[in-house]
């Protein structure tokens, strides 16, 4: 179960605003940058919603944001739908994709989970790589732009583009705060916590996991299409299992079963990559070593890290407050 | 409302419960006794479906649910509680009791609102933890409270499904005899109509709730009857002095 605490919500409101900020004043090179930490966002937040919350790690959530990108662009390229219903065929395909895998992947824990999303990711990649009609390696060109400029909004313009992006985070954020904090997402906490008790209790412990997964699917499949309409360009790239594992670096970087942790590392690891690739081409190196300090530390991410410490803090100063501090210190004389 | 015909459980060449045949009647309260490695504890495995059996059948209130999943089988009624806590640890007793009411409830799958804030779940949470006395620590978390109160939750989460029978997995071990005494009091104010079948290591105890006891040894029913034969039968004492004198 996820609940908001003091702490998630006020680096929320700092990350919102900054994010306001600098979308509001940045150049292009800003808003694309703040574009790819959105959607990043997103898809780690899918992950984090199986992986943190529900156990399930998976090295299939790049494969499910490739099933977007590809279902939209096909969608509004050869069937000719326009891009509204394009975007939400494609989330519908990724909750469907997704809930097949994590039907099928359920019933294996562990590191055999791992190998079974790993292994259906890379199907799906070689399947798309080698088929003419996805565009093979070349992928497919000409996926357009949601238009609302019915609204008053350009979406063909970077700035534009950059807070549809930051609109649908807010709203993939909320949409998994919800499904975390209902009857499903109990279950999955408890299935987390103990799935053979979960199972003595009478839940269909498989169809716990297929629905979430289908759900982070469905996200997932957001992060494609928004994906597909910012480079206007879909490859197979996008289904790599690399992809997979940077979310999943990502997560780990920021907080396991945090959500608001992810959200700061995808932006911590996006501004990172583009600092650090200025100055050498060895950014992987230096994300690495940042990798291993944070795992090395036993925190639980950046976020995990601080939330510990503001924890911590708050233990003592109410300690200090109610005199607990002054009578531990009687009791040990 | 519980019978078992014929069971049998091998691993490899141990042979752990033998031709085990069993009936519980409604309202029943039956002891199960035997020693250390007696194969209680997979019999328990085999009710609920968390061990295949090798043969024999099992019947709860009427239906044969030898077949059927751990989770069908728990549905059907069939709760129980384990020798080693297996409980939600992060989470807190409210939230243990309120997902086990909330399973056998049908809302642990709905995604339009939160299940423990429902208030069948609330009240059903508020009911056992009345049965189990865990009403002052409802908000602490499993990770904070004793040993004792954990052991109390174990026998909470089993009972919060409302179930027609439950199977205890030794509930007081390690607690001590006068807390398990209190224990057992806490299980004789249960609804009477609720099936109990309790694994206890201790013969002095099981007469606190039994009756009826059955005696597993080497995984055989060697003894099925009233506490007050259980209590004269020289071969109990002899199949029993060791472990007895040692616990
Ligand atoms: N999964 C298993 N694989 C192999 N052997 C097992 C398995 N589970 C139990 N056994 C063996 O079966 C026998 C019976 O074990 P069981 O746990 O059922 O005994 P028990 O009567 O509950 O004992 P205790 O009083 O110590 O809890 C033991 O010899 C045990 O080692
Ligand atoms: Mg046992």
């Amino acid at each position: 179960m996820f609940r908001h605490t003091p702490l998630r919500i006020a680096t929320l409101v700092l990350l919102g605003a900054a994010a306001i900020l600098y979308g509001l004043n940045a150049e292009y090179f800003g808003l694309e940058i703040l574009t790819e930490i959105a959607i990043l966002a997103i898809l780690v937040i899918a992950l984090d919603m199986v992986a943190g919350f529900g156990g399930m790690v998976s090295l299939f959530h790049g494969a499910l944001m490739g099933i977007g990108a590809y279902g939209f662009t096909l969608l509004a390229t050869k069937a000719g739908v326009a891009p509204l219903p394009a975007m939400i065929g494609a989330m519908a395909l990724g909750g469907v994709v997704g809930w097949i895998v994590g039907a099928i992947c359920a019933r294996t824990h562990g590191i055999y989970f791992i190998m079974a999303t790993l292994a259906f990711g890379q199907m799906a990649y070689s399947y798309i790589f080698e088929s003419s009609f996805f565009g093979g390696d070349d992928g497919l060109s000409g996926a357009p732009r949601l238009d609302l400029s019915g609204l008053g909004i350009d979406l063909n313009d970077s700035r534009g583009f950059a807070f549809f992006a930051l609109a649908l985070l807010l709203a993939a954020y909320l949409a998994a705060v919800a499904i975390l904090r209902s009857g499903l997402g109990r279950s999955v906490t408890g299935i987390l916590h103990s799935e053979q008790r979960m199972r003595a209790l009478g839940l269909n412990v498989w169809r716990v996991k297929a629905a979430i997964f289908g759900l982070s699917g469905v996200l997932a499949g957001l992060a494609g299409t928004l994906a597909a309409q910012h480079i206007m360009y879909v490859s197979p790239g996008l289904l790599a299992w690399t992809v997979s594992g940077e979310a999943l670096v990502v997560v780990i970087l920021g907080g396991l079963g945090t959500l608001v942790g992810p959200v700061v590392g995808a932006a911590f690891f996006v501004l990172l990559k583009h600092e650090v690739s200025a100055h050498t081409t060895h950014w992987h190196l230096v994300v690495g070593v940042i990798l291993i300090a944070v795992v090395m530390s036993r925190a639980n991410g950046i976020f995990g890290w601080l939330e510990a410490r503001v924890a911590r803090w708050q233990g003592r100063t109410h300690a200090a407050k109610t005199g607990n501090l002054a009578l531990e210190g009687d009791s040990d004389a | 409302m519980l019978e078992t015909r014929n069971l049998d459980k091998r691993f490899g060449a141990i042979h752990v419960t033998r031709d085990v045949s069993l009936k519980l009647e409604k309202g029943e309260r039956r002891v199960i006794l035997g020693p250390n490695g007696a194969g209680k504890t997979t019999l328990f495995n085999q009710l609920v479906g968390e061990l295949s059996s090798d043969s024999g059948s099992i019947h709860l209130d009427g239906e044969d649910v030898t077949g059927l999943s751990v989770a069908k089988r728990a549905r059907r009624g069939l709760s129980r509680s384990y020798q080693k806590n297996t409980l939600f640890d992060g989470l807190t007793i409210a939230e243990n009791l309120g997902l086990a009411a909330s399973v056998a409830q049908g809302h642990a799958t709905s995604l339009l609102r939160d299940s423990l804030s429902r208030s069948e779940v609330r009240e059903t949470v508020a009911e056992v933890a009345a049965q189990v006395d865990l009403a002052p620590v409802l908000d602490a978390l499993v990770s904070e409270v004793s040993y004792g109160i954990r052991r109390q939750l174990e026998v909470g989460v089993a009972l919060a499904t409302r179930p027609k029978v439950i199977l205890m997995d030794e509930p007081t071990s390690g607690v001590g005899p006068e807390m398990a005494h209190g224990f057992h009091k806490m299980l004789n104010d249960l609804p009477r109509d609720l099936t109990l079948l309790i694994i206890e290591h201790d013969m002095d105890l099981a007469f606190d709730v039994a009756d009826t006891i059955t005696v597993l040894n080497y995984g055989e029913v060697v003894f099925d009857g009233l506490p007050e034969a259980a209590r004269n039968s020289a071969m109990l004492k002899e199949i029993y002095l060791g472990s007895w004198e040692d616990a």
